[in-house]
């Protein structure tokens, strides 16, 4: 045969290839969609893993029998902020971040491959991660942009505006990818805001839809503020850590935050909706579905952010589709996320501020317990008996997991006049932090793991090896029995964990991550590298 | 002569009283730690004044809004940059929402934009409780109601005294620490008693505990260190009355506390 008809098949071939693979993939590179639908285990192609957010893994190389010889496979060192972001795992990458920052890591060795920086203005606080879709990754800033990277090479395709950062807007969050949908959230409660939500298309950042977090004028939920006020229109509810999502129910689920000015009510009269709140939104449109709120109008700035977790679950007897959060507030609380219905709202830590629980399953606040100008002794402080930090639901054990603080604050009314922004502080007296498991049928308590005085911010990943990995807040990373909460395994990592642990595999070994400050470290039983 | 005892006399006076407005500045000085005021801007004072003379009626003299929209939360005063944007609205007004134009020379422009920002920089900075803050705003209980409690249900007097410890504790720390110290005090006060696996005890300040290891400093001031699966180690925290009063607590018994250590002074 001629030797140009080989090599004319080759070509012939690749373009066949090119063409079934459709534009801008090549073969072996992107994230495949289906990915996002099954569970994670030679993928983690999402903030939480999965759309559940329920950060259990499938995964059961690493188990009870061998975690006394869990080894390091590799570290690698950003040398520079504390990573507190969640890394994704596709096509053997890791792609996390810190802000202003976004690096691609060789997840089988470890070795660089790409960093993208991009300096701004705006609250550098922290950072939680990307979305991705096909090959491009989705990445917001401080100065409240989004941006949208080629994840081969870091090279930037597009830069949008979110929101107003001179306004006090910033943002942090993971973008959650839904279908054809990157769904962006924002911060910033030092100024007042309204909150919401953006969904832009995934090739060309054009904006698909928004939801705002306070209704506008005369819409349903509008009645919950003052009429006749800018309040409305100021009234907070940053929607700052990633929802979850039910693909077959095709509800995104959300925490909003707390309302403005922070510290101080009544310039805002009234519930306040949708702050401090778990909102059910579809997708494709933005439009609210139901809504559940955990701290109706809050003085506390206690966001209700934490992860919305979706498990599905016997309660009272019956099959359920069900949706748990493990609130800022202290409490508990189980719906039913095919329509909101209220099921368990209960105290996970002491609590000084809530004197019951009204008929819609809503604590309800203590006068006693409102900012003043002269202090108000409040457990939990502004803190939050929980934070961002990831809960985990393991569904070998049917307990629900959280890092839990007893925090004691004194919460100062300082704004006289109108309020404006935060209106005042607490100062934090004292705190300790706890890993508590809870029966999601009642809420209580089944077992608790002190971690040590002080607030404690790490994460929690429970496994199919029988595993919960977390850190006390001394820096001893920690593998536990979710069965029992006793420690198997533990090693001081030199720094405080303030991520959130995530697993793998690659060609049939299993790697651990778990982010310590500005190093992140890669654990494996032993074997072939 | 007598020219030089007039003068030294004049000067003498002149010490007198002058030093009366020494003395409360120094008053101030020696009371518990405050932050010194920041120097004020003279172009927000200014403005401040400027502001409240043109604008104060509709926007409310600290610009939080009347009739006319609150501009601390106004996009265009937060993008303005040195009276720009706002210069070009107080010109023009703002016919279609019922703002006349406001006659203004360019530095009466600049001063009120630099009294708008400073006024947003507060905002922006208004998560947080000035050490300054005064006594009179967290004076709101009954001293007399805190001296009974410090020597009944509180249990203060166990470990404290207002002639020993706590005398004169107002003038030590300013009001909103004394308030936060009274109800935990910073700094480590625990110790703890290691048992050894022979028996023999080891005790001295505590450095570090964990789940896995406890950490001291021995009668010789060394750094012991031991694994917790292998000694009993007990915990003697001077701070924990402080940390059971937090669980049991009223605002009022805080109040009346606050208020009689207040008056130790």
């Amino acid at each position: 045969m001629p030797r140009y008809s080989g090599e004319l098949m080759i070509k012939v071939a690749l373009l066949i290839g090119a063409f079934l693979l459709g534009p801008g993939l090549a073969a072996g590179q992107g994230l495949d969609p289906a990915a996002l639908l099954r569970p994670a285990t030679d993928t983690w192609p999402t903030y939480n893993g999965e759309y559940s957010g329920r950060r259990y893994s499938a995964l059961d190389q690493i188990n009870q029998g061998n975690i006394g010889s869990l080894t390091l496979a590799w570290i690698y060192r950003t040398r520079g902020a504390a990573i507190k972001s969640t890394p994704l795992e596709v096509n053997n990458i890791l792609y996390f971040t810190a802000p202003d920052n976004v690096w691609a890591v060789d997840a089988r060795f470890g070795r660089p491959i790409w960093h993208y920086e991009r300096k701004s203005e705006g609250d550098h606080i922290g950072h939680r991660g990307l979305g991705m879709y096909k090959n491009w990754l989705y990445f917001t800033t401080p100065d409240a942009h989004l941006i949208c990277l080629d994840a081969k090479d870091g090279k930037l395709r597009w830069d949008i505006v979110l929101a107003d950062g001179k306004l006090g807007y910033f943002a942090t969050m993971a973008p959650l990818v839904v279908r054809d949908h990157v769904i962006a959230g924002v911060s910033g409660d030092v100024t007042d805001l309204r909150g919401m939500l953006t969904s832009v298309d995934p090739d060309t950042g054009k904006v698909q839809w928004r939801w705002y977090t306070e209704p506008d004028p005369g819409q349903p939920g509008s009645e919950t503020w003052p009429k006749d006020s800018d309040a409305l229109l100021h009234g907070g509810g940053m929607t700052w850590m990633t929802g979850t999502y039910d693909p077959a129910l095709n509800l995104l689920y959300w925490g909003t935050g707390n309302p403005n000015p922070v510290l101080v009510g009544e310039g805002r009269a009234g519930d306040n909706l949708y702050t401090c709140s778990i909102v059910a939104l579809n997708p494709d449109t933005g439009k609210l579905a139901w809504y559940f709120q955990p701290s109706p109008h809050d003085v506390h700035d206690w966001d209700a952010v934490e992860t919305p977790v979706l498990f599905d679950a016997e309660f009272q007897g019956k099959p359920r589709k069900l949706l748990a959060q493990a609130s800022r507030n202290g409490f508990f609380f189980l719906l039913d996320r095919t329509n909101g219905e209220h099921l368990v709202t209960s105290a996970f830590i002491d609590q000084t501020w809530s004197s019951g629980v009204d008929s819609r399953g809503r604590p309800i606040a203590k006068p006693s317990a409102t900012p003043s100008p002269d202090g108000a002794l409040v457990e939990p402080g502004s803190d939050g008996a929980t934070n961002w930090m990831a809960p985990s639901f393991d569904p070998q054990t049917n307990l629900f997991y959280v890092v839990a603080r007893r925090v004691f604050s004194i919460f100062y009314r300082v704004a006289e006049g109108k309020a404006e922004g935060w209106g005042g502080r607490d100062r934090n007296l004292w705190a300790n932090t706890t890993l508590r498991a809870l029966d999601y049928k009642t809420g209580k308590v089944v077992w608790n793991h002190e971690l040590g005085e002080e607030e404690g911010i790490a994460g929690i990943l429970t496994t199919a090896g029988h595993l919960l990995f977390s850190a006390d807040v001394s820096g001893n990373m920690l593998a536990l029995d979710p069965a029992t909460g006793k420690t198997l395994w533990h090693l001081n990592v030199g720094g405080e964990v303030v991520a959130s642990p995530m697993t793998y595999e690659i060609d049939g070994r299993q790697y651990l991550i778990v982010p310590v400050q500005d190093v992140m470290y890669a654990f494996a039983v032993p074997g072939k590298t | 002569m007598i020219k030089s005892l007039g003068m030294w006399f004049a000067i003498l006076l002149l010490a007198i009283v002058g030093s009366f407005g020494l003395s409360n500045s120094l008053a101030q000085a020696q009371a518990p730690a405050q932050d010194a005021a920041p120097p004020k801007d003279p172009a927000v004072e200014r403005g401040r004044k400027q502001f409240g003379q043109s604008c104060g009626f509709c926007h409310g003299v600290d610009a939080t809004g009347a009739r006319g929209p609150d501009l601390l939360r106004s996009p265009l005063v937060a993008h303005d940059v040195k009276g720009d944007l706002i210069g070009d609205v107080m010109r023009h007004g703002r016919p279609d929402k019922g703002m006349p134009a406001i006659p203004a020379t360019d530095d009466q422009v600049a001063d009120i934009a630099a009294f708008l920002h400073s006024q947003i920089a507060e905002a922006m900075n208004s998560a947080d409780v000035p050490q300054g803050y005064p006594a009179d705003r967290l004076l709101t209980g009954n001293a007399e109601a805190g001296k009974a409690y410090f020597n009944g249900a509180g249990g203060c007097k166990n470990c404290h005294s207002p002639t020993g410890d706590l005398a004169e504790i107002a003038n030590k720390y300013s009001p909103i620490e004394l308030e936060a110290h009274m109800l935990y005090p910073e700094g480590k006060f625990t110790t703890v008693v290691v048992t050894l696996p022979a028996g023999d005890k080891i005790a001295g300040p505590l450095v570090h505990i964990d789940e896995f290891s406890v950490a001291l400093r021995d009668a010789s001031g060394e750094y012991r260190s031991f694994a917790r699966d292998r000694v009993k180690a007990e915990i003697q925290d001077r701070l924990a009355a402080h940390r059971n009063l937090l669980d049991k607590l009223t605002q009022s018994e805080i109040h009346n506390l606050f208020a009689y250590l207040q008056s130790l002074n």
